[in-house]
């Protein structure tokens, strides 16, 4: 889907049309996390049923489904933190860049370093200043080299959009921000790992409409970088940030697509019915 | 639904609420003054009995007192100067034991145990532990040590109350790093820090301040047991001069000085008495201003 | 429980019902003069300005319907194309009026052979109805059924056209005259308000699958 970032002359116009109507051409595309048959589940109750997803590198991909349908625990299986809630349990594949984080040999806590998480309610450690604060996950992983670290943090919050507003009080504890600042005070601490994906879940629900703009807009620069998967149950949210859609109703993937066919025309009537308000 | 059917509640109920209301504004008054009484009554005691101290301890202040041993029965020279060496040392040494033992089980308990059969028979034991009468506990350190090692010794005393602060210490870690809200460890766990980084860190440095005064409380406490110090350290007039040898603190002196008839040994008793308030104050005052120095407390959300 | 949205589109629904209708008579009212010589101008140009109205405020209502409740998929379909809709009966209305117009300027022309205009303008009545009826079910597979009606009123313009232009071998009376231009020109109308109708069906057939045209 072409951002409306500029106007189209009238060859390009048809070029588009012609596309359209001709079908995609078969590119070779880089699918980043590929997730095979993953069932998931709290106790005795089934939380995932038979999940198969590719998701697309440096794309924002979007889970979509009311309450209680699994979104939120399919993207916390995608780094590992499924499995440390007490009677979890997960089985199936995922593949980041063709290896299983799955596979016994590999450590569960190497796999959060490569793929990051940003929370619905912003938690920022409240004993850090800001700087801190981002350094965090660095220098509880043994970096100590200072200069290295300094720059780290200042790249790191400029990807996060919010150099400017603190550059001058890297000092000051990380709780005296705003919320919506907290919340991407958080995301600078996530990207300062330099995580190839970064899971978002629900990062905008416990903001304000301004400060969820803005993560907004950071969520479509970052996506240059970084692989994003973000669960939102705002669903004009997920329209607006994500090339991909994922609706999942009790378990089930019901339906995946490009976020511009799932909200013109999806396939599947209960994707129908869940976008357009009906239920959930 | 018909707005004429509908029954006016809001007339019957309102007009309920107002009849009874003058009656709950007056129990409401009166419970309010009823709380003010327990308060103040709870209060008088502790209140008349830092005035009592000061009273008549502040007489017998005085750097001669503080510093020089013990002068001859019913003289009213000399001090407690051992008493105070004593309490430091042997307390101390008890916090020593006391605070690694409790805050890492007091970690174990809330970190990395759940609901099992250990864990939980942990917990019972150790408030089984806080209800232990402290003679008890004096006589476990007699059985153990004097009788071991052949002398009264301030291993013995150290031990003894140790047993006693590290129930107070465990209890008040668990609780307090129980109340660190799990979305920080989750924080920490999404950023791929292991479990030991992210307890010693993050919950921790987070839980501080309650830890430092689980601490603080523990010390107090024992900083007045005298039973377990009767059994275990003895008493001494001399300095202190090996940890195998017998040593004096200020609760047993404070007891000893009360117990003969002298007019200046009591004088010397209330002024040994108001000298342990000030150094258990004094210890919390410490301990409060450490917490709340480098790095930043959750405040509010304790 | 109706959603918010749901009143909205009940409005624009009505809305939409009401401009058909209007349109229809007034299709039918212009044709009634043709035939019967009746004058019926001023009803038609009463009817042609309230579906100017209705159209606007139906672009109105529909802008506001997006704005407020950022509809999608089948719904936000539906509301855009209660727009072309619309815009399609309120052309109806505007051609039923043109008709008249011509009707006025001509004057009265009992004696033309009205057998062309009057078999295409059936055409045309039938596919408006068809349109609607296809509107109000929602019914996409009408769509074909159109484009044959337009292809037979097509045929027919232009064979009545190739009428009027074959070279006879005397000189037209005036009042020939004055039959074939009334005639060419309302049948210009009835061929652009088939066209119309079958923009409706293609609308329709939006609604359904999201395809623009199965024509194409």
């Amino acid at each position: 889907m072409a951002y409306f970032s500029r106007s189209l002359t009238v060859e390009e116009v048809m070029r588009e049309e012609k596309a359209a109507v001709a079908g995609p051409v078969e590119t070779t595309v880089r699918y980043k996390v590929v997730i095979k048959e993953i069932n998931g589940w709290f106790g005795r109750k089934q939380a995932l049923k038979n999940i198969n997803l590719n998701i697309k590198d440096k794309s924002v991909t979007a889970f979509i489904g009311p309450s209680g349908c699994g979104k939120t625990t399919l993207i916390r299986c995608l780094n590992r933190m499924h499995e440390m809630t007490p009677c979890a349990l997960v089985e199936g594949q995922v593949l980041v860049d063709g290896a299983d984080i799955y596979d016994k040999s590999i450590d569960p806590v190497v796999v959060k370093r490569r793929v990051g998480m940003v929370f619905q309610k912003p938690n920022p450690f409240p004993t850090m200043s800001i700087a801190d604060n981002v350094a965090a996950g660095l220098k509880l992983n043994g970096i100590k080299d200072k200069n290295l670290i300094a720059e780290v943090v200042e790249e790191s919050l400029k990807g996060a959009a919010l150099w400017d507003e603190v550059k001058t009080e890297l000092d000051k504890p990380g709780m005296s921000l705003s919320g919506g600042q907290q919340q991407r005070l958080c995301i600078a601490r996530a990207l300062a790992m330099q995580p190839e994906v970064l899971l978002m879940d629900e990062p905008t629900s416990a903001l304000d409409p301004l400060a969820s703009s803005k993560i907004e807009e950071l969520v479509r620069s970052l996506k240059e970088h970084v692989t994003i998967v973000i669960v939102t149950h705002n669903m004009q949210q997920a329209a607006r940030v994500s090339d991909f859609t994922a609706f999942m109703y009790l378990g089930e993937m019901i339906e995946y697509g490009a976020t511009s066919q799932i909200f013109k025309n999806p396939e599947k009537e209960l994707t129908e019915r869940y976008i357009s308000g009906k239920f959930g | 639904m018909n707005n004429a059917e509908r029954k006016d509640y809001r007339l019957v109920l309102h007009g309920h609420m107002k009849k009874t209301y003058r009656k709950r504004i007056i129990i409401d008054r009166l419970a309010t003054i009823f709380a003010i009484v327990c308060v103040v009554a709870a209060i008088i005691p502790l209140g008349s009995i830092l005035l009592e101290v000061v009273k008549n301890g502040v007489a017998a202040l005085s750097l001669e007192f503080l510093v020089a041993t013990q002068g001859s029965i019913g003289s009213g020279k000399g001090g407690i100067g051992p008493a105070i060496q004593g309490t430091i040392i042997v307390v101390g040494l008890a916090s020593l034991i006391a605070t690694p033992v409790g805050v890492l089980t007091g970690i174990y308990l809330s970190e990395f145990a759940g609901n099992g059969i250990f864990p939980s028979a942990v917990r019972f034991l150790n408030s089984v532990l806080t209800g232990l009468p402290s003679i008890v506990i004096g006589i476990v350190g007699y059985v153990t040590v004097v009788l071991v090692l052949g002398s009264f010794s301030v291993w013995a005393g150290a031990l003894s109350l140790s047993i006693i602060m590290i129930p107070i210490v465990v209890i008040v870690t668990e609780e307090t790093l129980r109340i660190v809200p799990h979305s920080l460890r989750e924080a920490g766990y999404a950023l791929g820090i292991s479990k030991a980084k992210i307890t010693l860190n993050i919950v921790l440095m987070t839980a501080k301040s309650g830890v430092l005064t689980g601490i603080g409380l523990g010390i107090a406490r024992i900083a007045g047991e005298t039973a377990p110090l009767i059994m275990t350290i003895l008493g001494t007039s001399l300095f202190f001069s090996s940890l195998e040898g017998p040593v004096d603190a200020l609760p047993l002196r404070i007891w000893r000085l009360a117990s003969q008839p002298y007019e200046s040994a009591h004088s010397f008793g209330w002024g040994a008495a108001l000298v342990l308030i000030l150094m258990v104050l004094g210890v919390n005052v410490v301990l409060r201003l450490l917490a709340h120095k480098k790095g930043f407390t959750v405040r509010a959300e304790v | 429980m109706a959603r918010l949205l749901d009143i909205g589109l009940d409005r624009i629904r009505n809305l939409i019902m009401d401009m058909a209708t209007l349109s229809e008579e007034s299709v039918n009212a212009a044709l009634e003069s043709y035939e019967k010589g009746v004058m019926l101008r001023p009803q038609i140009f009463e009817y042609s300005e309230k579906l100017r109205i209705l159209q606007l405020e139906v672009a109105d209502f529909a802008t506001e319907l997006i704005a407020r409740y950022q509809p999608v998929a089948r719904d936000l379909r539906f509301i855009q194309s209660c727009m072309d809709v619309a815009y399609g009966f309120s052309r109806f209305g505007r051609y039923a009026y043109d008709i008249s117009d011509v009707l006025e300027a001509i004057g009265p022309i009992p004696d033309c052979d009205k057998s062309y205009v009057i078999e295409m303008a059936n055409t045309a009545k039938n596919m408006i109805k068809l349109s609607v009826e296809s509107l109000k079910k929602l019914d996409k597979d009408t769509s074909q059924k159109l484009y044959m009606m337009d292809d037979s009123v097509d045929a027919l313009y232009r064979s009545y056209l190739r009428f009027v232009l074959t070279p006879r071998d005397r000189e037209y009376a005036y009042a020939e005259v004055r039959c074939f231009i009334s005639a060419l020109l309302i049948l210009r109308y009835l061929e652009r308000i088939a066209d119309h109708a079958c923009y409706i069906s293609d609308c329709v057939h939006y609604i359904v699958t999201a395809d623009s045209s199965p024509r194409r």
